[in-house]
């Protein structure tokens, strides 16, 4: 291929990378749309939802997680899971507490 | 001087080996980069739980189309990154200098966004947790306080990284220009390209629980 048409030509995964970005852009509104509905304080962490696809499609489709050695993939799960053990356990008590009313005061 | 995409350190079994080596190194560090931010959100997840209202009021104080603005920006400069990759594999190494100059540009509107415009909004509505008097009042000034604690650390931090991340890309298109790249030898900017990345994901972490949850 002579330089100058190499310089005209688009790569391969062009089609890929710019369907990518459309969906993240489509995830990103939904997400947005979602924070204006009416929901209680308890449940409005649920709009966070759609985060969750848009990191999966970047892990996945930019940083090609999938089609690396499969030691990237040991450390993504280990990342994951580490992450989930620190929420998970971290968070336990907080949600699951139940805070009684002090009596017997006075 | 031989190509870089066929020497290797003596210490690989090949300029295969030394590639893989450097991109799972990466993702280790990004492993405990995770971490890092993962404590952040728990911070985030035990706050709220017990102050919900001061939360949903702080999160009101926040300018949800810069972070909006900002969402896109980041989200389309992962996307010129990884096309700047993708005509490197091709042999383009104009393409990639092209590119990551994209994504440096948005990275810069980015930060401009965030620290020349937002911040200096956020610290003349007093809104930094020190303020006295504090630019939410009344019963979720306590809990609003402790979201913008929240704020302030996460997006600096965000920002940190973005600064890291610009150099990092700064330095890629130096060595590309300078031709140490090819089809053949593109494991820098695969690596780079992971950081980039992962600074994308960091901030669509960041952008729901700080513009989103409370807004409504």
């Amino acid at each position: 291929m002579s330089p100058q048409r190499q310089q005209r030509t688009l790569p391969p995964e062009t089609g890929r990378l710019v369907r990518l970005w459309l969906a993240l852009l489509l995830l990103g509104g939904i997400e947005f749309g979602l924070s204006f509905l009416p929901l209680g304080h308890r449940a409005r962490p649920l709009v966070i939802l759609p985060a969750i696809p848009m990191i999966v499609a970047v892990a996945v489709g930019f940083m090609n997680v999938t089609k690396g050695p499969a030691i990237v993939r040991v450390f993504a799960v280990a990342a994951l899971f580490w992450l989930l053990i620190l929420l998970g356990l971290g968070s336990l008590d907080a949600l699951t507490r139940i805070d009684y009313a002090v009596t017997g005061l006075h | 001087m031989a190509s870089p995409s066929l020497t290797h350190e003596f210490q690989y079994a090949s300029a295969s080996h030394q590639a893989q080596t450097a991109i799972a190194g990466m993702w280790l560090f990004l492993a405990t980069e995770v971490l890092l931010f993962g404590g952040l959100i728990l911070a985030w997840i035990y706050s709220r739980h017990f102050n919900p209202v001061g939360f949903d009021a702080g999160g009101r104080q926040t300018a949800l189309w810069i972070g909006t603005v900002n969402t896109v920006l980041l989200i389309t400069s992962s996307f010129a990154y990884g096309l700047g990759a993708a005509f490197l594999r091709i042999g383009n190494v104009r393409g990639l200098i092209r590119c990551l100059a994209l994504a440096l540009l948005l990275a810069a509107a980015f930060l401009v966004l965030k620290f020349g415009l937002e911040y200096r909004d956020d610290f003349a509505k007093h809104l930094f947790p020190t303020d006295l008097p504090f630019g939410v009042s009344g019963a979720a000034a306590n809990g609003a306080r402790l979201f913008f604690i929240f704020y302030f650390i996460g997006t600096g931090l965000h920002g940190v990284h973005m600064l890291v991340g610009v150099g990092l890309v700064l330095w890629i298109i130096r060595r590309a220009r300078r031709g140490h790249f090819s089809p053949s030898y593109t494991t820098p900017v695969e690596v780079v390209g992971l950081y980039w990345s992962f600074v994308d994901i960091v901030w669509l972490t960041l952008y729901p629980l700080i513009y989103l949850v409370g807004r409504n």
